[in-house]
């Protein structure tokens, strides 16, 4: 996440992001296994409050990646509203066909998709990313390599994005992305691909060799300019998400929205 | 020749992994454009968000980079909140997964067409199956189901495998290549020479 865009801290920052990252991902395999419409209501709302609680992100900027999390999952679950499968038709035109059953369907699908990219948002905007390779090597035993490896490519991101921009402008000046169509765009998207990987991949070559010129290497008992550990926020952490999930589990029952308690039927 | 990666074979391909997602940046409208149409249309774009993996490979010719390059991808989506999040982190790990199983098919001894449609295949096959948990894509009506599937293994097929070797050849007349791939047979004939 872009640093500028970071305008509080919470102790959501304090948390491992090992531990963080490795607690959200086993999220999605529990997502996975929920087919009910009122959990999957509930979930997102929780979620969403806790993200509107928690993240550090600028209220502009987050609204509109919000914005944007909320039109793609809008559009992935148009297929599953239109073309589902279903008895009771409420709306039939052609080829396509809304019953209630891929209405839910198409429904939890989105839910879905905006429950995770919410997630996705709370992660990306409460750890910093250098930490985060530092808490890899340490916690889970990553191979330095892979996780400065990782870091030194992050590091040229802006780098390309100006190469990105500066192919761009030449392009302008000598009319090349006046025509149309999907053509076009594949000339276009190739002669960018090309430019932008033979640059970067000399970098990244040049950056690996001074790397290990200056004696970057893979002997044990490195030492860590950060030392990441476990803390009291970890624990609090775990209690609070699994206290969310647990908070949506009941409140599905308690309070339903919907009759859909196995949108698979 | 020992098997594991370097340090400068893990920097190129994750770079390139970047790379792949500032293009993906440009053909993000492409495929968000064709999907409202609703006939599965934009399943024909989506295997652009393939090529991160075969293109990795084809570069570096060394098993697991495929792996490494598609997770690369999928991290950063992670890290930078990108569209999807942690749902673009299984994908993509899936997507390498499958590719890498394509080349090592082949013992990691071909790097030609066939190889590289094959791993695109793969690809969306990955990309289908975790469809079937995340999007329930069993209940959709027959019809789309199967425009879906032919439709992406279309993609599939042309974006990753096809067109990721032609661009592979156009960067190989750049010289960039030799630059970090491991020196093969030829190599060492030119010197008998």
């Amino acid at each position: 996440m872009d640093r500028n865009w970071i305008i509080r801290s919470t102790w959501f920052y304090n948390v491992n992001p090992a531990l963080k990252f490795g607690v959200i991902a086993a999220l999605f395999i529990v997502g996975l296994f929920i087919h009910n419409l009122n959990t999957m209501i509930w979930l997102t709302g929780c979620f969403f409050v806790s993200y509107l609680l928690f993240t550090g992100l600028a209220k502009m900027i987050s609204f509109w990646l919000l914005f944007t999390a909320f039109i793609l999952a809008i559009l992935s679950s148009t297929t599953m509203i239109f073309f589902g499968k279903g008895d009771h038709v409420l709306f039939q035109w052609h080829f396509l066909i809304i019953s209630e059953e891929s209405l839910a369907r198409g429904l939890h699908i989105g839910l879905r998709t905006f429950l995770y990219t919410v997630i996705g948002m709370l992660f990306a905007t409460t750890t910093r990313p250098v930490q985060f390779f530092y808490s890899l090597m340490q916690q889970i035993k990553c191979p330095p390599k892979y996780a400065y490896g990782f870091l030194a490519a992050f590091r040229m991101l802006p780098i390309m994005y100006e190469e990105f921009y500066t192919i761009r402008a030449a392009m302008k000046v000598r009319g090349m992305d006046r025509k149309k169509g999907i053509k076009a765009r594949y000339t276009k998207i190739k002669r960018y691909a090309i430019a932008l990987l033979s640059q970067s991949i000399r970098r990244a070559q040049r950056t690996a060799v001074a790397m290990e010129a200056k004696r970057f290497s893979e002997t044990s008992g490195r030492t860590y300019y950060y030392i990441m550990t476990y803390s009291r926020y970890d624990l609090v952490f775990i209690i609070t998400i699994a206290g969310l999930v647990a908070a949506a589990f009941w409140l599905s029952v308690a309070f339903p929205f919907t009759p859909y308690t196995n949108v698979l039927e | 020749m020992s098997k594991k990666l370097k340090l400068s074979d893990i920097l190129v391909t994750i770079v390139i992994a970047l790379v792949f997602g500032i293009i993906y940046k440009l053909w993000g409208p492409v495929s968000t454009v064709l999907k409202p149409l609703g006939f599965q249309i934009d399943q024909l774009v989506y295997g652009m968000w393939f090529m991160a993996g075969p293109v990795a490979i084809l570069i570096t010719r060394k098993p697991g980079t495929a792996l490494l390059a598609e997770t690369a991808a999928a991290m950063g989506e992670v890290l930078f909140a990108g569209q999807g999040g942690i749902i673009s982190f299984y994908y993509g790990l899936a997507q390498g997964l499958f590719v890498e199983l394509a080349f090592l098919f082949f013992r990691y001894k071909r790097y030609d067409m066939l190889v590289t449609v094959l791993s695109g295949f793969g690809a969306a096959l990955a990309s289908l199956i975790l469809d079937i948990g995340f999007g329930y894509i069993f209940e959709l009506a027959g019809w789309n189901l199967a425009l879906n599937i032919i439709f992406r293994f279309i993609g599939a097929g042309l974006i990753s495998g096809v067109f990721a070797v032609v661009l592979v050849k156009a960067l190989d007349a750049t010289g960039v290549t030799s630059l970090v791939r491991p020196v093969s047979k030829d190599d060492y004939d030119v010197l008998d020479q």
